[in-house]
């Protein structure tokens, strides 16, 4: 039997408030910008109600309303240009030079010692737009390789391959960031030691 | 499983993808038996963490819940 109007909102809500701060941090890092991803978010609730006779319950709505998420990213929020602001991907995936060199512990220890809240948004931030879709919703949201190429409509070989570029691009720039504040350290460190000599 | 496998599975491992219980077994007994690869996967696994966990941190707007709840409420 077809359900009414209301009980389509009902169960629509239901199934939506669960997701709705998955949807807006994917958002967020996608738009990087919060009003535009509280309109992408709305914008997904007005298409996902739309075709809510096309989803089948008992199947994954979760990845379901994440696919109208990033299809509505792409078609109306997403610009080409933005390429142009980023550096290239060559550049992006060159093995990083930088070592942060703290006393006594490993890089790697200094590097997950530094890094703030605000560094891994920015670097997320940054990455081309095919491989942070990757990395959100596979490293942050938690969809499977399988998930996530249904949501992207692309082959789990291309999700894996993406993933690992996105993974390499991503740690890049988190130990730039370490480094660049390791050397600040460093220099006042250095400044402090002088003055007091 | 030597080390080139070992890193080659680190993440499929990480992922909760793909590995068979025999494969989870072996990548699990060379982590015991080599340092370096455990010492890699540690630094993987806890950045993973901390970059999850520093991104799931953001709250959403009190006012989204009520935009979204006046677009369902427009149908």
């Amino acid at each position: 039997m077809d359900k009414t109007k209301d009980q389509q909102k009902k169960l629509f809500q239901e199934l939506l408030m669960p997701e709705l701060g998955a949807l807006f941090r994917t958002a967020l890092r996608m738009t990087r910008n919060r009003e535009d991803a509280e309109d992408l978010v709305q914008e997904t609730t007005t298409k996902a109600f739309s075709a809510i006779d096309r989803f089948e319950e008992g199947t994954n709505f979760r990845a379901w309303i994440f696919k109208i998420l990033t299809n509505t990213f792409i078609n109306n929020y997403y610009r080409v240009r933005e390429r142009d602001k980023l550096p290239s991907l060559d550049e992006m995936e060159e093995e990083s030079a930088f070592q942060p060199a703290f006393e006594g512990i490993s890089p790697e220890q200094a590097l997950l010692n530094t890094l703030t809240k605000e560094d891994i948004q920015k670097a997320i931030d940054v990455i081309p737009i095919d491989f942070k879709s990757v990395v959100v919703l596979n490293l942050v949201e938690g969809f499977s390789y399988k998930e996530t190429a249904e949501i992207l409509d692309i082959p789990i070989g291309t999700v894996m391959s993406r993933l690992h570029r996105g993974r390499k691009i991503l740690q890049k720039l988190l130990w730039e960031y370490s480094s660049s504040k390791n050397s600040t350290e460093k220099g006042k460190k250095e400044e402090w030691t002088a003055k007091k000599q | 499983m030597d080390c080139k496998e070992a890193v080659e599975k680190l993440f499929l491992y990480l992922d909760g993808e793909i590995l068979t219980p025999q494969e989870r077994k072996d990548f699990e007994e060379h982590l015991r038996i080599c340092r370096k690869c455990c010492d890699k996967f540690d630094f993987e696994k806890n950045l993973l963490n901390l970059i999850k966990s520093n991104c799931l941190d953001t709250p959403l707007p009190a006012t989204l819940v009520n935009k979204v709840l006046t677009v369902i409420n427009s149908f």
